[in-house]
């Protein structure tokens, strides 16, 4: 059997179980229920109930053995103590179980209960995620644990230790334009881990960059491997939690005094391409770009062009930039020459980066924009341009078609220099809400063409800076 | 190969770790240098060890109960005669903290040529296995903690890698006129260490913690002329 038709029924499940609804229909597996029915669910749901024969207007069965068709995905949400039995009697009859319910191995008394879990499964012939985590959402399946997340199947495939992280990466995510091919909250891993998730996105044609959310790896040495014989195929950016710089407090040697958890991770990072990286901010935004561009390793990123308004803006972004190893330095005398025909009002610096202040960005209603555009495409050889909108200075100078102009340019922009450089574009905005009504707009209609849109400089440098490393690695090595 | 390998010998007498000899053994068995060398078990053997060595010469105490040598007295360095040698075996032998320890002999040691000092060692992670470090001696290693690690087995691109990510790195390419160091003898012993084929890949089940300290690196070589294995 390939990874693909393994983990197909946890991903596509045709028939769901639910453990725990309750007939009075208020229990968490009563909302998820509800969830997965709203979200299109149209396979068979099977509530497990020892006494109710109906629970939200579904058959309910005596235990996971009983129902009509084996189970592909079994949601379970009932006290720990209980599920293992309830496994082990399942006779091969469940492909997948997720115990979402706590008390296992993150707490000293709920070890044993946990080995017992585990066994259960196995006995049971199923495979176990969790414990202690919160469900998975995948579109492709039409199964969710949460309240949003769309029915469209994107390309980035997540993997969550935590499921309340899990939570924020489809809040934050999707509201920054990321679209999941799925993401699972695996817990305490008792036995589905990371690894075995990572093989399978990794083979799965939908899914194009991974992300995972770890804080402990027990099977370090196999996700390792999966990584290394994978050669990069696709981006992997890894949010570890809890990277201490700490050596082995009992160590003998030098090496095992300077050997901290980070220092692995950091190496694993370096040998398999993966990106590492800090924050959720930088995890989400780093996973956005790889959604949206398509790494180049025949010309890795090192040159940037930045364009837009804001002088102070540029500077710091220049510093900021090149901290992160890209460069941001002046065009050749040809392109300089190009841009000042365009007879510029005083003011502009067209030297990249290329300041444009309000007044010369208006012109034209901002058409400028594709002139400027075109010449820096032609003639500026950029292997990557970020062109930086700060929305609050157009308020109250310029018409409102003023910027829709100027987003409306830079995408067509792209269309008649496919390929040519990496485009991201950055709004910049005060928070308020009318300005951000806007940019919401702008940022749903540059994803959609394949255009990332960021907040600030700083967070799309980050960004494209761990696009550029993702491109020197398969340069160097693929 | 020598016909007995010097982990299983170690582990079949009960120790924790190799002795200076047995290390050098098992290093030399992988293809990396280490300074010829001789056991002597006391004066009286002494001419016999030294009959194949070029002085200089290293004399270090072999004792399971003497951890760090150079403290206790129990390393003499640049010896040029039998007579030297043998001068301070008995010095060593009336040292307070080497008199009352179990010694195994002496180590007589051709000296290292001079060169770059630096440190190469492995470790393993309890949930990733093998790992291997390089670092700079001295204040680089102990005080600034530039050192790079990688996970077993490495290839020649991260053995390169791992000397660039160094801060150091360009004290071996000859910053501040020193002579340059080998960078290729550098990655080679890590291969020979870190690599697929490797000294740790190769013992994993056996070694948790090794430091070859120093691995001296002239402008043409590399050689191991301290090393420590903990097995376990």
């Amino acid at each position: 059997m390939t990874i693909i038709e393994e983990f197909t029924p946890l991903f596509a499940p045709k028939t769901v179980a639910v453990v725990g609804a309750s007939a009075k229909g208020n229990a968490l597996p009563n909302v998820f229920i509800r969830r997965i029915r709203e979200f299109g669910f149209t396979g068979d749901i099977y509530p497990i109930h020892p006494a109710a024969s109906e629970i939200d207007g579904l058959t309910a069965y005596k235990c996971l053995a009983d129902t009509p068709k084996p189970v592909d995905y079994a949601y379970i949400a009932v006290s720990g103590a209980q599920i293992p039995a309830m496994l082990s009697a399942a006779k091969g009859h469940v492909r997948f179980a997720q115990v979402v319910s706590s008390g296992f191995g993150e707490v000293e008394e709920g070890k044993n209960l946990q080995a017992d879990l585990a066994a259960a499964a196995r006995a049971g012939g199923m495979r176990l995620l969790g414990p202690n985590c919160l469900g998975i959402y995948t579109p492709r399946g039409r199964v969710t644990f949460t309240e949003i997340g769309p029915k469209e199947v994107g390309p980035v495939g997540i993997i969550s230790q935590s499921g309340g992280l899990g939570t924020d990466i489809i809040r934050r995510g999707l509201s920054r334009g990321l679209k999941f091919s799925g993401l699972v909250t695996v817990g305490n891993c008792a036995d589905v881990t990371p690894s075995d998730l990572l093989e399978f996105y990794i083979a799965d044609p939908q899914t194009k960059v991974i992300g995972l959310y770890i804080e402990t790896a027990k099977d370090g040495r196999r996700l390792f491997d999966i990584l290394r014989h994978a050669k990069a195929a696709k981006p992997v950016v890894i949010l570890k939690g809890g990277r201490t710089q700490q050596g082995l407090a009992a160590a003998a040697s030098h090496t095992g005094s300077l050997a901290g958890d980070d220092r692995v991770w950091v190496a694993l990072a370096r040998q398999t391409g993966c990106m590492l990286v800090d924050t959720l901010d930088d995890f989400i935004d780093t996973l956005l770009i790889f959604q949206t561009l398509k790494p180049r390793a025949q010309r890795p990123t090192h040159q940037v062009v930045l364009f837009g308004n804001g002088g102070g803006t540029s500077v710091l972004a220049t510093d900021c930039y090149a901290r992160l190893d890209l460069d941001v330095t002046p065009f050749a005398q040809g392109t300089i020459d190009a841009l000042a025909e365009l007879k510029l009002p005083p003011g502009t610096s067209i030297t990249n980066p290329v300041d444009c202040p309000v007044g010369t960005l208006q012109q034209d209603d901002g058409r400028v924009a594709e002139k400027i555009l075109d010449i820096i495409y032609a003639q500026g050889q950029p292997e990557a341009l970020v062109m930086h909108l700060n929305l609050s200075a157009f308020v109250g100078r310029t018409k409102p078609e003023v910027l829709d102009n100027l987003v409306a340019a830079s995408m067509r922009v792209q269309q008649k220099h496919p390929g040519k450089a990496h485009f991201i574009l950055v709004l910049r905005s005060d928070g308020e809400p009318a300005l951000e009504a806007r940019k919401r707009e702008f940022r749903d209609k540059a994803v959609a063409l394949g255009v990332p849109v960021y907040d600030e400089m700083a967070n799309a440098g980050v960004a494209l800076a761990a696009l550029a490393s993702f491109e020197r690695f398969r340069a160097a090595r693929a | 190969m020598k016909d007995e390998n010097p982990v299983a010998a170690a582990r079949r007498a009960g120790r924790s770790a190799l002795d200076e000899s047995a290390g050098k053994q098992l290093l030399s068995a992988f293809g990396i240098n280490v300074p010829q060398s001789r056991v002597a078990k006391g004066i009286g053997d002494a001419d016999a060890a030294m009959s194949g060595l070029k002085v200089p010469v290293v004399v270090k105490v072999m004792s399971p109960d003497i951890l760090h040598k150079s403290d206790a007295g129990g390393v003499k360095i640049n010896l040029q005669s039998v007579a030297e040698v043998k001068a301070a075996i008995t010095g060593m032998l009336t040292a307070p903290k080497i008199k009352g320890a179990r010694i195994d002999g002496f180590l007589i040691e051709e000296m290292a040529p001079a060169g770059h000092e630096l440190v190469i060692g492995g470790l393993r992670d309890p949930d990733f296995g093998p790992l291997v470090m390089v670092g700079l001696g001295g204040v680089f290693v102990e005080i600034l903690k530039d050192v790079s690690f990688r996970l077993c087995p490495i290839t020649r691109i991260d053995a390169e890698e791992m000397l660039a990510e160094l801060k150091g790195v360009a004290i071996l390419k000859g910053a501040r006129g020193t002579k340059p160091a080998s960078l290729d003898a550098i990655i080679d012993v890590l291969i020979k260490v870190g690599g697929d084929d490797g000294l740790l890949m190769q013992h994993a089940a056996d070694i948790s913690e090794a430091d070859i300290n120093p691995l001296i690196v002239s402008d043409t070589a590399a050689v191991a002329v301290d090393a420590r294995f903990i097995l376990g």
